[in-house]
Order: C-alpha cells, then structure tokens, then sequence
C-alpha cells in the first residue's frame, strides 16, 4: 500500500508584482510505499527542491494533492504544519542544519523536547540509536568539534529519534568526503532494512545506487524510473547512468 | 590615479553598507555637533557677561572634557563593532588578491569620507543648535539675550583638532584588525565555533561578594563627609562586581538551569537557556558597560535635576536674609549693640529699609561625641568612638532664642533647651564638659532657615542656656580643658561666632550704597566679621547648578544616543546569526509562533537586563546619594526620591521605545 502518494503536483512560482512566471513543477505524479529505498534525481533546475519542499510542508503546490498514510497533507492547517512535520517526517540536509548552540545530545533531542517528551523517555530513545550510529561517545561534545561525517550521523540521529513515517533526505552526502559518503549510505541501507521509508533527493550517482528506485526528474516531470529489483549496486549505478546521459543527451521521451 | 581607485571603492563599501554606516555617520555628526557646542558655549563671551556666567562657563568647560571623553569611547566601540561585521568582505577582498596595503588604503579612504563628512557636518549642525542651546542656558540664568550669532573661531579648531585625532586612532584600530587577521579568519569573520563557555565559579562568587560589598557601603555610610571617599570604593566595587556577574555568573546561572534535566529539557526553557549561554558570552561585557553607564548617567542626571529644581530652596538655607554678616565676636554681647548701630546707621545713611533682623551669638564646640548621657569634648578622641556618635554643639543663650521665636521660654540654673538636628537624643539628662544639665525641653527647630548651627552636615545639638553667665561658664570650661590638652595652636576665640542677617528695601543703588556701607562698619571689629550678599551668592549658585543640570542632561542625550546605536548594531547582527537558527527550528518542527516566542524571550531579557541592573543600583546607592547632596545643601529627600523616579521612568519608557524599533529591524533580517 502506498505511504506517500503525490498526485499531479504543479509548482508554480511569481515573480513580485505578479511578473513573470516559472513553471517548477508542471505534473509530478508518483507514489512510495512502504519501507521503500527511493532516490530522486535530476540536474540543478529541474525542480528536485521544490518537490522536498512540498513534500516537507514547507511549501504549498500551486495544483494537485500530497497524501501521507492517506492524510492529506496539502490540507494541514497552517498551526498545526509544525506538529505535523515533527511527528511524521524527519529531514537530513546536505549543511546538516545542527544548532551550534546546542550539544550533539541536545540537538538530537530537539524535536523531542518541542514535542514535550519527558526526559527519561528522551534517554531511553537516543541510548540505541547512538550507539547504532556510532556517536554515542560523541554525544557530550558540540557540533564545531566533530567531523563532518558525524555531524550528519548526529542529523541522521534527530530525524531517526521521532519515530518519523518517512525520512526525507536532501543530498545527504553532499558536503561529505567519500569515505563518510559511503558510510552514510550503507547505513541509510541498513535503517531502511529495519523498515524505515527514505525518500532521497540526490545528484551522486552513487548514492542513487544505494536505492530501490530511482525517478528522473526532468522540466518538471518525473520522465523516467529506474527499479534496482535484482541489481548489485554496480549494476544499478550503470543502469542510471545510462539513463542520465540519455537525458543529458536530450532523448525524447519514448 | 590608483588613490582614486581605492576612494571610490571607499565611497561604494560605505553606500553598500549604509545600513550600518548612516546610523554611525548620524551619531559622529552629533557628537561633533555636541563637543562644538561645549566648546562654543565656554568661551562665548555673551555667556560671560550674565550673572552667574562665569561659573556656568567653568562647569561647561569641564563639561567638554568629559564629553570628548565620552566620544572617543563611543565612537572606538562602534567602529571596531562595524569592523567585526565587515571582516568577511574584508576576507574577499583578500582572496581576490588584494594585499594589506590595498585594504589599508580602502579603510583609510572609508574612515577619511566619513570622517570628514562627520566633522563638517557635526560642526555645521552645531552652529545652528549652538543659538537654540544659548537661549536655553540664557533662559536658566535669567541673563539679557543678545541679537546674532556667536561663531568662536576657537571653538571650531578644537572641535575639528579633537576629532580628527580620535578619527585617526579608530582608523589606526580598524587598520590593525584588518592587518592581524589571515584572509581565512578574515573570511569566516565572526563565524569561528563558538565554542561553550566555562563555569568559572570563584570569579562568580568574588562578582557577587563586590555587588554585596559595594552595595552595603553604600547603605551604612551615615557620615556624610566620609560619604565621598567611600563612594569611590562603592563605585569601585558595584562597577566590578556587575562586569564579574555578568560575563561569570550569566553564565553560572544558565549553566546550572542546564544541568538540572528536568528543567532544561522543556520546550519552554530548552532553545532560550543554550542560546542565552551563547548570547551572554558574547554580550555580557557590551550589556556590562550598558548598565554601569545607564546607572551612571541616571545618576547624574537625577542628582542635577534635584539641585536645580531645589535650587531657590537651598539658597534661601545659606542665605535667610538679604544680607548676611557673620564672624566671631570679641568682647561677648558687646559687640551685638555696636553690629547693630552699624546697620542702622548705614541705613539711616543711604535710605534704604532694613527688616526682618535676625542675630545671635554662639559657643562652638565640634570635637563633640556622645557617650551614654555625657558629651565628651575632648581634641583627644575617645577610643572606641563611632562615627555616628559624634556630635558638634552650638551654645545660645535663651535671650537670643526668646528673641528669634518671639517666645517667652524661661529656664532655671542648671536647665537647658535642646534641639537636636539629625538623630534624636531621648535622654532626659545631658553632661557637657563635666557639668550636668536636665533638659527642660526638645525643641523642634532652633532658628528655621537662618540656622547655621545645625547648617553644617553632621548632627548637631543647638543648646539653649540660661543666660549670658552660663554661656560664659562653659566657655571657660571648654577653655581649660584644651589648656589641659596642652595644644597651644587651639584658638578658642575662632568658637565665639555670631551671626547677623537682614533684609534691605531700596534701589539697586541705595542696597548697594548700604552693603558697602556696613562693611566699611565691620573694619572696627579687626577683620573679624565678613558681609555676603544673596544676589551674588545667588549668581554663582545658579550659574554652578544650572551648569551641572545642563551638562547632565547633554551627556544623558550623548550616552542615549550612542545606547541606540549600540543596541540597534546588536540587534542586527544577531539578527543575521539567528536566521540561520531560525531556518533549522523550523525545519525540524518548530512552528513560526514558537521560535518568534523563544527568540523574543532572550532578545527582551538581553536588552532589559541592563535596565533592571540600573535600577537595583540606583535603589542601593541611594541612601549614598542622599547623604552627598547634603554636602551641595540640598536636604529634601523626597524631591530627590521623586526626581530619581522620574529619570528613571523617562529613561525605561525610551528604553523600552529603542528596543520596540530595532526590534522590528531585528524581525525583519530574520523572517527574511
């Protein structure tokens, strides 16, 4: 059954004083189910961004509807977006978006401490998951005393500790060095191994590959799908570059 | 051809940054304006030539001391403030291949536009406000007001001399950071991790023993002549202990509010407490100078207003009359007839009316100390003594008293009237230098505002005896006594004063022909008499007062104005570190009226908590300040209670405005 269903989703962005228009999305359709691996790729300007914002709540599409576990998200009243956006999805950017004021603990616990959870039940959450991510020996530190590939553990701690229905991840490894990148897409596997939905928008084909599914997003479309099914991720790196350097190439949709 | 290269760059940083610099450029402009005025006013010569001018002129000239002073502070503050936010660029530059020498040159040309806009400016605006502030200060001392305007030449120099050096050491300072900083620092600006600050609890608890120090001076000093020098240990101690509390134990407090889990981990408390850690480190000194300088300033203003609003009061206590002679009588009560021949045959001379006569003679003793029922007089003090125990004492006779209250008072041998100023003597008995007396009455008030036994600042007791011989008795005790002591520079004859005042109807020439008159009467009493007059004690009264009120409320408007910058800069560029956080909360759930709550909270209490520190300074330096403006004559502690409220008042409410504008610039950066 399908988690997440965007259905004929069109963006469209005016310019002040109602100038010109940029059409971001056009007709973005597609769904997730449940426990799902998918990647979302396409070149800068192809709308990926304004998709996770709309998926995220953050953004409202001009046309067409978004339903998470059937609720339809499009419709939250605005008072109630942040509860919503807390309780049911959690985010990890590329800039890791970790407060420099708050402990690697603290900044775990953020969306915790606003959903008003006891502290008790805070610690009894995080002790696995840390030690599941590898931080838990990090957790006293900040975030300027820790390395990249940690900071985005510790990220990937804050959206993991809600509980979240889906986690939604914006080119995850981008700031990363390869090593940390790996590391955080094996892990990305594993979390989704345990049942969790990741939907990961991404430019790295590698990280593409770690997926199983990858959509193309091309003009504000999705043009193209890739199932990963039997494939190795060797194989499934292959088969989406194939088909980015057919969309590079400019190959009409057949 | 390259110099006009980096002047144009210049003038370009400074039209991109304007957000910043205009608010800067108006207050250099002001304060130039400000110390022009200063300095105009203290060497004008109209000023000079009213009554009470000349003493206006000297407080005016100290008056531009202290505001140059206040500038120069001012002005380094803010610009290394603008410096601080400017590194990135600074770091672009850099990296684009510019070397120190390029940007010294930029920074060179930014500081020279400004600068010589700001003092061109400054002294242009305060030549038109100079006439304005003329005849504000004409209008307080009551002077003529003449036509045109005075332009000092003098005055002009200064100004631009004073500024141009000061603009050249903050171009030295900007300079400097520019040239210490490596392109990368320069770069990241003030971006590097902050990192969390420790607990340091010994220096928080030193903060709090000098705040308790200072303040418990500040309200058991009850001898007023001391008051002075421990006002410079209280300053001393409350300025340390509010730098210490603020930059330590901030964050003692929050660290503490921290550890306690069930606390900290509330939606309420959790973002504001970690990120007033942040802010107090990087705040508590700015927030530190706020609160000593509000505090400073209310002082001052509310002391000055307090003395120019009681001004005719205090002159109507040191002068009851028109007239005043006083001195110290030789041959006793004889010399009262042949004081009085002399006013009136001055009078009967020169026309004028005399009235309203007022004298009478008295024993000083001033080594009093009070011990039980005893007054011990001895120049040797007892040991053991406290401040508050001692005593200066004026004898009377009951004769002069009778005539001053229009009473028929009687006493017995041995009895005395009492009127003690200051603390209250409840004892039924009183033994002055060995010889005991009962106290037939305490008197409520010895001679109203012609008192000048109890005129001087420490208590005092006014004794009423029996008669001439009784007086004459205990002169002679006093005298054998200090004979026993064996301290032969003691001159007894400096204790005998007397004390004559009167009023005087006629012209201006009659009083004047009078004055000179009487005092020609007072060479046949060797020089030991002197005649004051009111109008002219009244001109330097005024002149003085109306002086510190003046320089009061100008140095209040500088140190507002600069207040508003400051916390105008703060709140932008906490605006621009907090989008930042603003952005993340939102992300991860946190809706806008929440963050908007949170971040309101800290803003309110950064900014208020100066405030707050003012005012619990102020209530504890009361007590201080009251017991010093005794020293100035002004003994109305209501009016001066009332006066402090009032500063006080005016100063919140525009706190409370500033805070209300910049705040809105603040929201602005941040919901951007």
């Amino acid at each position: 059954m399908a988690l997440l269903q965007v259905k004929h989703v069109k963006k469209i962005y005016t310019t002040r004083f109602g100038g010109n228009q940029v059409q971001a999305l056009s007709d973005v359709d597609f769904s997730v189910d449940k426990g799902e691996y998918v990647a979302v790729m396409g070149e800068s300007g192809s709308g990926k961004t304004t998709l996770l914002n709309i998926l995220a709540t953050l953004d409202k599409p001009t046309a067409g509807e978004v339903y998470l576990d059937q609720k339809q998200m499009t419709s939250v009243p605005d008072k109630q977006l942040a509860a919503f956006r807390r309780e049911n999805l959690g985010f990890v950017f590329q800039d890791f978006n970790l407060l420099d004021t708050f402990s690697i603990r603290d900044n775990i616990f953020l969306p915790l401490v606003l959903a008003g959870k006891k502290y008790p039940e805070m610690e009894k959450r995080l002790e696995p998951l840390a030690k599941s991510l590898g931080i838990d020996r990090l957790l006293d530190k900040f975030p300027y005393e820790v390395s990249g590939g940690q900071k985005q553990r510790t990220a990937v701690a804050r959206a993991l500790i809600t509980d979240p229905q889906i986690i939604l991840a914006d080119e995850p490894t981008g700031a990363l060095d390869s090593k940390s990148s790996d590391q955080l897409l094996d892990m990305f596997e594993e979390i989704n191994k345990k049942g969790e939905t990741i939907l990961m928008v991404t430019h790295s084909t590698r990280a593409a590959s770690h997926a199983n599914r990858v959509l193309f997003i091309k003009d504000g479309v999705v043009f193209h799908q890739v199932y990963k099914g039997d494939m190795n991720n060797e194989e499934m790196y292959e088969s989406i570059s194939n088909t980015l350097t057919l969309l590079a190439t400019g190959g009409q949709k057949s | 051809m390259t110099g006009g290269f980096y002047f144009k760059l210049a003038v370009q940083n400074i039209r991109k940054n304007r957000k910043i610099y205009i608010p800067y450029m108006l207050m250099s402009i002001f304060i130039t304006a400000m110390f022009y005025i200063m300095r105009s006013l203290t060497l004008s010569k109209s000023l000079r030539k009213m009554e009470g001018g000349t003493y206006m002129g000297q407080m005016l000239g100290i008056g531009s001391v202290i505001i140059g002073i206040f500038a120069l502070v001012f002005l380094f503050y803010i610009n290394s403030f603008l410096m601080k936010r400017r590194k990135k660029e600074f770091g672009l530059y850099s990296i684009l291949g510019m070397e120190k020498r390029h940007l010294g040159k930029i920074v060179f040309w930014e500081n020279f536009t400004i600068g010589l806009m700001s003092i061109i400016g400054g002294i242009l605006l305060g030549v038109l406000l100079n006439k304005l502030v003329f005849l504000l200060l004409a209008n307080m001392l009551h002077g003529d007001i003449p036509l045109g305007f005075e332009i000092p030449v003098e005055a002009i120099q200064s100004t631009a001399l004073f500024f141009a050096v000061v603009l050249i050491l903050i171009f030295i300072n900007a300079f400097h950071q520019v040239l210490t900083a490596s392109p990368i620092e320069l770069l990241h600006g003030g971006n590097v991790g902050e990192r969390e600050p420790k607990t340091k609890i010994l220096m928080t608890i030193a903060g709090f023993v000098c705040l308790a120090g200072g303040y418990y001076l500040a309200v058991t000093t009850t001898n007023p002549m001391a008051a002075l020098f421990i006002l410079m240990i209280a300053i001393i101690l409350v300025m340390a202990g509010t730098y210490l509390i603020f930059t330590t134990g901030s964050i003692a407090v929050l660290k503490g509010l921290k550890k306690n889990k069930k606390f900290y981990y509330q939606t309420k408390h959790f973002v504001p407490v970690s990120g007033m850690i942040f802010r107090m480190k990087q705040n508590a000194i700015g927030l530190a100078n706020i609160a000593i300088l509000s505090t400073g300033v209310l002082l001052m203003v509310s002391t000055t207003l307090s003395l120019f609003a009681d001004m005719n009061h205090i002159i109507d206590n040191q002068f009851p009359r028109d007239y005043i002679v006083s001195g110290q009588f030789n041959a006793d009560e004889k010399d009262s007839s042949q004081m009085l021949a002399n006013f009136k045959t001055a009078a009967e001379k020169t026309g004028v009316k005399t009235g309203n006569l007022l004298y009478y003679n008295y024993f000083s003793i001033t080594t009093g100390v009070l011990k039980g029922d005893e007054l011990i007089t001895s120049l040797d003090r007892p040991k053991g003594f406290s401040k508050s125990d001692s005593r200066s004492v004026g004898i009377v006779t009951l004769e002069d008293y009778n005539r001053i209250n229009h009473s028929r008072k009687t006493l017995e041998d041995g009895q005395i009237l009492l009127y003690a100023d200051g603390k209250p003597y409840k004892n039924q008995e009183l033994t002055i230098l060995g010889k005991p007396f009962n106290i037939k009455e305490q008197l409520k008030d010895f001679a109203g505002s012609g008192d000048q036994i109890s005129a001087n600042i420490g208590d005092t007791f006014v004794v009423v005896v029996k008669d001439a011989a009784a007086k004459q008795q205990l002169t002679d005790l006093r005298e054998d006594e200090i004979k026993k002591t064996g301290n032969s520079d003691y001159d007894i004859s400096l204790d005998k004063k007397a004390f004559y005042a009167v009023n005087a109807e006629g012209t201006e020439k009659q009083k004047h022909a009078f004055q000179n008159q009487v005092s020609q009467g007072l060479n046949r009493f060797d020089d030991n008499y002197w005649m004051q007059d009111r109008e002219s004690g009244r001109a330097s009264m005024i002149g003085t007062y109306s002086g510190l009120y003046f320089i009061g409320i100008f140095l209040s408007l500088l140190f507002m104005v600069a207040m508003v910058l400051i916390i105008y800069y703060k709140q932008i560029s906490e605006g621009y570190d907090d989008r930042a956080r603003f952005e993340i909360m939102q992300k991860v759930g946190m809706d806008d009226s929440e963050i908007k709550h949170s971040i309101n909270s800290q803003v309110l209490m950064v900014f208020f908590l100066p405030l707050v520190t003012a005012a619990i300074h102020m209530a504890f330096a009361f007590p201080l300040m009251k017991r010093l403006l005794l020293l100035l004559g002004l003994d109305n502690p209501p009016l001066y209670m009332a006066m402090t409220g009032l500063c006080f008042v005016i100063f919140a409410v525009f706190y409370a405005i500033v805070y209300k504008l910049t705040a809105r610039a603040y929201y602005r950066i941040v919901t951007a």
